[in-house]
């Protein structure tokens, strides 16, 4: 048990330190730079952390999960606009019900196929949606994009500052997380690792795993609902991209390169992705062909990801 | 307690179920046998809803399940353990029957903490089928014996009314064959069991009847002193595999 509480000590504290960033940052000349960094590293964070509930846990390699990210964004951008509102709450509870009914009619149809047929039907099913967005231009404003997103308040508390909304964001952040945590580990969370080793054996133990998997599907697209609107509120646009194949692709990147199945594998692999497309980028010309080359060398190399190159490094440091 | 009656499986043209007729009690010990190709692994699979029968009915404890899915047979007392090994490779043994046996404790738990009664309970399976001490050892870790044990403790944890064992000493050592006949003999006898068994000690010490299916078909059934002085038995299956 002891081993369970530090644990739980040494990810409080790495929580707390990632939150209180911008204030610990402040004398840095790079301070304000590095906080929109990290604040968008924890977006996606949350949305690879909820495509990690399928791909590393359930055994499901969605390949449409752009389309409740990017549905929670366009959802909690045009709310906000027809109800004149930027409170929070209205915000995230439109991406959340948008994200989740997208995620019941694709995962309805979806969970029916297995392996590359389900892939492919999330990918098929995730580009209508892309379709819808680029081209009901008077709700989403088209290949324009939604912009003049207005920054949220939470029940009269203004939330505009680059630092209130970071804060926002490292809080849900660690809800989301903290979330995952608690179900991956219940006889639920047991349940999706049981469809990933063998579904067959599960159903003849009993468990109607069509549901199963509609329920985890389900639940993954509302917490990238989300990540989605968090995304919105951030750069204050939703462009038809967040609904894109890039953005599935994106997400699937830093779930491998993070490492499938790992709790931190989702920050570890947004931050690696992020610091190559928005840091090296500005350094280098060819910052994705590196992304290229890294993400085959963890796919051939390290299978694991980065959560599992941690782990074993500090099991060779352990006394 | 399981009632079949007139069950067909087609595959294309091919019948490799032609008409299968049998009733088995509750808490009795039957054992199908039969020749290779005889149709007793495809008779399981329509008796679990694996394969959807082509006419006739299944019914268990009185009800018609010929149409329930798998999950929904499983969760009427429906258990089965598998001729090849279905398990959760990379889970511990003892997830594996904390799997099995918490299927009846409800799915939907999210946000439950894994018991300790829960572990203590698959601890407890393992022992019985003689893996006590393999509890945290990742499914594929163990060797072919073990598995089979696995198998077992699985089954046993749904806690079923009716268990289909599929070969359950096949590719076993004379020592694990004696432990796995030896712990079958020791099931309470609520418990009605169904065994399609290659070895012919096995099938003559345990079971209480015997059905011989061949070429899909039903062609002896009766006490295991019957089944031995049918002739009809020795020709197609005994006489080659006894030798006697």
């Amino acid at each position: 048990m002891s081993r369970a509480v530090a644990g739980s000590a040494a990810a409080a504290a790495a929580w707390i330190a990632i939150a209180t960033f911008p204030q610990w940052s402040r004398e840095w000349d790079s301070s304000r730079y590095a906080t929109s960094v990290i604040r968008d590293i924890l977006i996606f964070a949350i949305f690879a952390g909820s495509l990690d509930l399928l791909v590393g846990r359930a055994g499901l390699p969605s390949l449409g999960h752009a389309a409740f990210f990017g549905g929670g964004a366009y959802a909690a951008a045009i709310v906000g606009q027809r109800l004149a509102t930027n409170e929070l709450l209205v915000g995230l509870a439109a991406a959340a019900i948008v994200a989740g009914l997208l995620a019941l009619v694709i995962g309805a149809l979806a969970v029916r196929a297995l392996g590359i047929f389900f892939l492919m039907l999330t990918l098929a099913l995730a580009q209508m949606v892309y379709a819808i967005a680029f081209q009901a231009t008077e709700l989403t404003g088209g290949s324009n994009g939604f912009a003049g997103v207005r920054r949220p308040s939470l029940l009269g508390i203004d939330l505009a500052s680059a630092d209130a909304l970071y804060l926002l964001v490292a809080v849900i952040f660690g809800l989301v997380t903290l979330l995952l945590w608690r179900v991956t580990r219940s006889p639920y969370g047991r349940a999706l690792a049981g469809i990933r080793e063998n579904e067959r054996r599960m159903r003849a133990l009993g468990y109607d795993t069509r549901t199963l998997k509609l329920s985890a599907f389900v639940l993954a697209g509302v917490l990238a609902g989300i990540a989605g609107a968090l995304s919105a509120y951030a750069f204050g646009f939703v462009s038809p991209n967040d609904v894109a194949l890039g953005t599935s692709v994106t997400g699937l990147v830093i779930v491998l390169i993070g490492g499938a199945g790992t709790l931190f594998g989702p920050l570890l692999g947004a931050a690696a992705v992020l610091f190559i497309e928005r840091v090296l980028s500005s350094a280098i010309g060819f910052s994705q062909t590196v992304l290229g080359v890294v993400f085959i060398l963890f796919v051939v190399f390290a299978r694991q990801g980065l959560a599992g190159l941690l782990r074993d490094a500090y099991a060779r440091v352990r006394p | 307690m399981i009632e079949v009656n007139g069950l067909r499986r087609d595959f294309g043209g091919i019948r490799a179920l032609g008409g299968v007729d049998l009733r088995v009690a509750a808490g009795e010990r039957r054992a199908i046998i039969g020749p290779n190709g005889a149709g007793k692994t495809t008779f399981f699979n329509v008796l679990t809803g694996e394969l959807a029968a082509t006419a006739g009915t299944v019914r268990l404890a009185g009800a018609d399940i010929t149409r329930l899915r798998p999950w929904q047979r499983a969760r009427r007392g429906l258990a089965r353990m598998y001729q090849r090994n279905e398990l959760f490779d990379a889970l511990p043994a003892w997830e594996n029957v904390a799997l099995a046996a918490g299927v009846r404790h409800g799915t939907y738990r999210p946000f439950a903490s894994p018991s300790r009664a829960e572990r203590s309970a698959a601890l407890a399976q393992l022992a019985q089928v003689g893996l006590g001490g393999r509890a945290d050892a990742p499914a594929r870790a163990l060797s072919h014996g073990e598995r089979r044990q696995l198998e077992f403790a699985l089954a046993l944890a749904q806690a079923p009314a009716v268990l289909l064992l599929d070969e359950p000493t096949a590719g076993m050592s004379p020592a694990e064959t004696e432990r796995i006949a030896a712990l079958i003999a020791s099931l309470d006898r609520s418990l009605t069991l169904l065994i399609v068994e290659h070895d012919m000690d096995v099938v003559f010490r345990l079971a209480d009847r015997i059905t011989v299916l061949h070429e899909g078909r039903t062609i002896a059934d009766g006490t295991p002193d019957e089944i031995r002085g049918d002739t009809q038995v020795h020709d197609v299956y005994l006489g080659k595999g006894m030798g006697t």
